[in-house]
């Protein structure tokens, strides 16, 4: 049905409330929500809803084109401020806790219920790292076959010179930055390496098993196994675990692409991703905080026997916290946002096995 | 709704109105990642320097040069894992467009049209690591190729996708100039049913045709022309301002308020045809 009103008195009376649209919205996206004061977050919504209103009656009316893209254009803005990515009504939900707390519950949850490729994950690391240590320490030629030379000599003279006399600041924070870049660096790729049907994930994981493995077992061989498992102790059940963990989910990645279920590919993949990105961070601040002991802990001049009990003390926790920490809530307890309404071709093909 | 030949994507939001979005495509965001390398890497040489100058500055004190080399060392490493996994990360997830995209009119949204969170945001930063594969973004891009909405492997994972963000400024309606003469009005048919996209076309053409040439407005003119000139018998010598009357009187034909050319000749149109309607699909 055509209007009654031309098109420049439509936009003429309407103008000063698309202005005020215009600046408020401008505003939100500069500096959020809370950029507004009260009153204009009242007004936000009601100068929204006739924009949009206003962009209906434009395009029945069959006003020129510039002016539905201006609405249009208007309207698109407005809606990124209105509808935030997901909804800030956790209470209403009746979730519990800060968001702190959440995400503290949500992780070792999502690990258990992808206990699965973790398993998997599992074997393919520890399989060819105790392979590569076992080996290497009946016959180190095999390790100088995978890691070179140039880098298992100086670890080897570190490791039997021991950590008697601790290390200094300055060492510990440059090998503090070097673990964070490297480890983290790695256990990320590794999970996004995933996406190619786990495959690039399996082989992080048989590689860099491999590899710590080798290198352990050439140290051991050289006479300097005590020092260098005493090292070791108290940060590797968070890295391994880490790497463990960040592989797990890229493979559940990879798997959720070749084995979709009910759902199209690509929503089965979305899904898992909304599930496995609160492992990829748990797994990267599991990292961190191995950088952390690592750098400082692990090379201080600090007796074996300490630093051997406060690394099973460590092992001990983080089975603990995987295994009983947030049972009794399900879900990732709202802490990942922006979930989505299925995709609109995930509701084509349900509906099309409907009726087929 | 039919799907656009152009690089729009539509969604409906609640208030069932239709939005279009373009859809940024690889160029655009090649250009804006690298504007994003080079702010980035910018920032990790000044941080470092700094960082060095610091360090050196303390051994001076201290008199522990190499553990103050080897701390800022430390340091550096630290920058460059934030430069690498967390620039684009925080940028995104807090504002939906790291500088570079800012740059470019460039804005990372859900597929839905909302704003992306922290998850979305890890989730297409962390696999830009199996984007780059081989090398240079070939994985990338060859997702991109793959779906309409330009979607990169982390965009697929992360249900996200990049779009042009730039706003349409407000442009003042078409108005005839000089108005309707009486001999024009003479022949101008009561009623012009234009559908949506004969309209635009000419709008088009009228927004345009102060850039052209006389020669080429006119021969532009005619090629508009020849189809309406066959529905409507009417046409006066002049094809361009022939087009801004048939305009001119399909937009504001039947609506109050209108120029003396909208008014058929006793105030109503006499014959009421209604336009192709506009979802109607063309042979």
């Amino acid at each position: 049905m055509i209007s009654a009103v031309t098109e420049s008195a439509f936009a003429e009376r309407r103008q000063l409330d698309w202005n005020r649209l215009d600046e408020l919205s401008r505003r939100a996206a500069a500096g959020g929500i809370r950029a507004l004061d009260a009153e204009q977050v009242v007004d936000l919504a009601p100068l929204y809803r006739d924009a949009c209103a206003d962009l209906a009656r434009a395009r029945a009316a069959r006003y020129s084109a510039p002016l539905v893209e201006y609405l249009q254009a208007l309207t698109a803005s407005a809606h990124a401020i209105v509808y935030g990515s997901y909804a800030r009504t956790d209470r209403a939900r009746g979730r519990r806790g800060t968001r702190l707390r959440r995400a503290v519950e949500a992780f070792p949850r999502a690990v258990r219920k992808r206990w699965k490729p973790i398993t998997l994950a599992a074997v393919l690391f520890f399989g060819p790292f105790l392979f590569g240590m076992i080996e290497s320490m009946r016959h180190p030629e095999f390790a100088l076959r995978l890691v070179p030379a140039s880098m298992l000599d100086p670890l080897t003279e570190a490791y039997a010179k021991g950590f008697n006399d601790g290390r200094a600041v300055g060492e510990s924070t440059q090998m503090a930055g070097f673990y964070v870049n490297n480890n983290v660096g790695i256990a990320l790729r590794c999970f996004a390496m995933g996406i190619f049907a786990g495959v690039g994930s399996a082989f992080f994981l048989v590689d860099n098993g491999l590899s710590i493995g080798a290198i352990l077992g050439y140290v051991a061989s050289q006479g300097a196994g005590d020092n260098i498992l005493t090292f070791v102790v108290g940060h590797s059940s968070l890295e391994l675990g880490a790497i463990v963990l960040s592989g797990g989910a890229g493979m559940s990645l990879g798997w959720s692409v070749v084995a979709p279920g009910d759902r199209t590919r690509l929503a089965s993949l979305q899904n898992a991703a909304r599930e496995v990105v609160v492992i990829m961070f748990g797994a990267a601040v599991m990292l961190l905080m191995a950088a952390g002991i690592e750098a400082y802990w692990s090379s201080s001049s600090l007796s074996a026997t300490v630093k051997r009990s406060i690394g099973a003390v460590m092992f001990v926790l983080v089975m603990l916290y995987m295994v009983l920490v947030g049972r009794g809530q399900k879900g990732d307890g709202g802490l990942v946002e922006g979930r989505e309404k299925p995709d609109a071709d995930d509701q084509a093909a349900a509906a099309g096995r409907r009726w087929t | 709704m039919d799907d656009p030949l152009d690089t729009d994507v539509t969604i409906e939001a609640p208030e069932h109105i239709v939005f279009r979005h373009v859809v940024a495509g690889p160029g655009r965001r090649a250009l804006a990642h690298v504007l994003d390398l080079f702010v980035c890497y910018t920032i990790v040489v000044i941080v470092s320097a700094l960082t060095i100058l610091a360090f050196l500055g303390m051994s001076g004190f201290a008199g522990a040069f190499e553990s103050a080399v080897e701390a800022g060392a430390g340091v550096i490493l630290v920058v460059l894992f934030a430069a690498q996994w967390l620039y684009s990360f925080l940028w995104e997830g807090i504002t939906g467009r790291s500088p570079g995209k800012m740059a470019l009119d460039l804005r990372v949204v859900m597929v839905s049209g909302r704003p992306i969170g922290f998850a979305a945001s890890a989730l297409r930063n962390v696999l830009r690591a199996a984007d780059v594969m081989p090398v240079g973004y070939l994985v990338g891009v060859t997702a991109m190729a793959m779906n309409r909405r330009f979607q990169r492997l982390g965009d697929l994972v992360a249900g996200t996708m990049v779009i042009v963000a730039g706003r349409a400024s407000k442009t003042a309606p078409l108005v005839l100039w000089p108005p309707a003469a009486p001999v024009e009005l003479a022949v101008l048919p009561d009623v012009v049913p234009l559908d949506v996209e004969e309209r635009v076309a000419i709008e088009l053409f009228l927004r345009r045709r102060a850039a052209l040439g006389p020669a080429r407005e006119q021969e532009l003119a005619n090629i508009l022309m020849a189809p309406l000139q066959e529905r409507f018998g009417f046409r006066l010598p002049n094809a361009s301002r022939t087009l801004a009357l048939l305009y001119d009187r399909a937009v504001n034909v039947g609506r109050s308020e209108g120029p003396p050319s909208s008014r058929a000749e006793h105030g109503v149109a006499r014959r009421w045809l209604p336009a192709r309607a506009p979802y109607e699909r063309r042979p």
